[in-house]
């Protein structure tokens, strides 16, 4: 039941998310709107997904899957942004 | 639980016509990366309904590829070799 409302509020954080990203203009707005949502949308909906499920031996797999996901996901955005501001401050034309 | 699944899919929609659409190539970098996590989600959501635990190894290796995949990316647009 809990684990049911966990992931419920998990794609309601989603949904918002998405809805920020089509929404923005700037390429790091969406960056906010993207990197926020699927960092705590996505990591709420896992979490429910383990108390959803109760002890099986399947809960340490999506525990190393949020692990992973937590650990990766802050490193993607931030790349992207990286990337985004060099190549924009470095490149010839300034678009 | 199936709602949350159908919210989850449903999501990478808008993200697939930022991917086609998108101004920069950054864009469509980051919508890809989005729709890369939810996929993964939806992943896992679907090995816990259908009691099947080899969709969550599926779901793992798509994370860690998509990660190095989109990092890959972001730094061969950084040099200036990027699409605009």
């Amino acid at each position: 039941m809990i684990g049911t409302a966990l992931a419920g509020c998990g794609a309601l954080l989603v949904a918002i998310g998405t809805f920020g990203i089509v929404r923005f203009r700037d390429v790091y707005s969406r960056l906010q709107a993207s990197g926020v949502s699927d960092n705590a949308g996505l990591t709420v909906v896992l979490l429910g997904l383990i108390l959803y499920e109760g002890w099986a031996p399947i809960d340490w797999m999506l525990l190393f899957l949020l692990v992973l996901m937590l650990a990766t996901n802050p490193i993607a955005t931030h790349s992207i942004a990286k990337s985004a501001f060099v190549q924009r401050h470095t490149g010839e034309d300034s678009s | 639980m199936s709602i949350v699944e159908g919210v989850l899919l449903a999501s990478i929609v808008p993200l697939l016509f930022i991917l086609a659409r998108g101004p920069t190539a950054w864009d469509r970098l980051l919508a890809y990366n989005s729709a890369a996590n939810r996929v993964a989600a939806v992943l896992a959501i679907s090995a816990v309904l259908s009691q099947q635990p080899v969709l969550l190894d599926v779901a793992i290796v798509y994370a860690a590829l998509s990660f190095i995949g989109v990092v890959a990316l972001a730094r061969f647009m950084e040099r200036g070799e990027g699409f605009r």
